[in-house]
């Protein structure tokens, strides 16, 4: 896909998606756009379907009639694409046999620069994935794929089990990436979340709906204390 | 068109699978025993057998493992991708095991 990412942004959209478990209808006919240089935000309470549309778009879930375009251009399964988008899932996505060195060049990522921005965390490249506790092997999964040469990634709920500390450094660093990266969100903590966004979208009732006013529409919806 | 990293990837997905694979292996060589059939001598039955028992593991893996595919994906590897390798992988190493098996015993 020939684009010259220094001057024009990369877009990722996605539409046509529905999704239906019984009667149950969890994602109708959504849409959602990203583009490099932005965060944004996915909101919803637990079980709306946050991940699966996340998981979709990847392409780790086939969902027919999904539409996935990068550039306009179709591209499902996105996955497949070398260097296009990476996705860090809810539960541990590394085996835990490995170590977080052997985890980094599996992903060819530089390990020592992937975790430059938490000193602490350069003793424990050489530890098992097994080894390191919740919150630090879900915080050496995010910086492993924010670091990666990708254009976009879709991240379910990176700051789950992190320390607030660290939430304050990732935060600096998913806003050191997004100049290079398109990043979509999903995750709870609202109020760690929001000022990292520069698009918000509510998932309700397998709606999509875009929020112009983040802080004011959560509110609104009770999903903030007013 | 398959990723530089499948080698790596395929080693260490075969890994996880590695007891499944070898539990059923296994059942085949001991079932041989009761029937009469010891030493096991390779052949298109036997191949067989062997190939019934991977959609088995396939789908038990699934289901004990649901998430275990998403680093795979990560590094642009289908699931069938990482299982046909594990299929010519493990049915290489269980014909090679059956096959050395039977020499030993001929042999002792």
């Amino acid at each position: 896909m020939a684009i010259n990412s220094a001057t024009t942004p990369w877009v990722l959209e996605a539409d046509g998606i529905q999704l239906q478990f019984g009667q149950r209808r969890i994602l109708s006919d959504v849409y959602i756009r990203v583009q490099t240089g932005q965060v944004v935000g996915l909101m919803g309470r637990n079980g709306c379907g946050k991940s699966t549309l996340l998981q979709t778009i990847f392409g780790g879930r086939h969902v027919p009639d999904a539409s996935v375009r990068v550039n306009g251009r179709y591209a499902v399964p996105a996955y497949q694409q070398p260097g296009l988008l990476n996705y860090l899932p809810q539960t541990l996505m590394l085996p835990a046999a490995i170590t977080v060195a052997e985890a980094a060049q599996l992903l060819r990522i530089d390990g020592h620069a992937a975790l430059a921005a938490f000193p602490e965390l350069q003793a424990q490249l050489h530890q098992r994935i097994g080894e390191l506790s919740g919150g630090t092997s879900r915080l050496v999964q995010v910086l492993l794929l924010l670091h990666a040469d990708t254009r976009f990634s879709l991240l379910d709920e990176p700051f789950s089990g992190v320390m607030p500390v660290h939430i304050e450094t990732l935060s600096d660093v998913i806003q050191q990436v997004k100049v290079r990266k398109g990043l979509l969100i999903t995750d709870h903590r609202f109020t760690e979340l929001l000022p990292l966004c520069d698009v918000v979208y509510m998932l309700h009732n397998g709606r999509l709906e875009e929020l112009p006013d983040p802080l004011q529409g959560l509110r609104d919806r009770g999903y903030l204390a007013s | 068109m398959l990723s530089r990293r499948y080698p790596r990837a395929l080693f260490l997905f075969y890994r996880t699978q590695f007891s499944a694979l070898s539990l059923f292996s296994l059942l085949i060589l001991g079932t041989s025993v009761p029937f009469g059939n010891w030493p096991l001598q390779l052949g298109v039955s036997v191949l067989l057998m062997k190939l019934v028992t991977y959609p088995v593991v396939w789908y038990l893996s699934g289901q004990m493992r649901p998430n275990q595919y998403w680093l795979y994906l990560n590094l642009h590897i289908a699931p069938w991708q990482l299982w046909a390798g594990v299929v010519l992988l493990d049915t290489g190493l269980f014909s090679g095991v059956v096959a050395l098996l039977r020499q030993l015993v001929v042999w002792l």
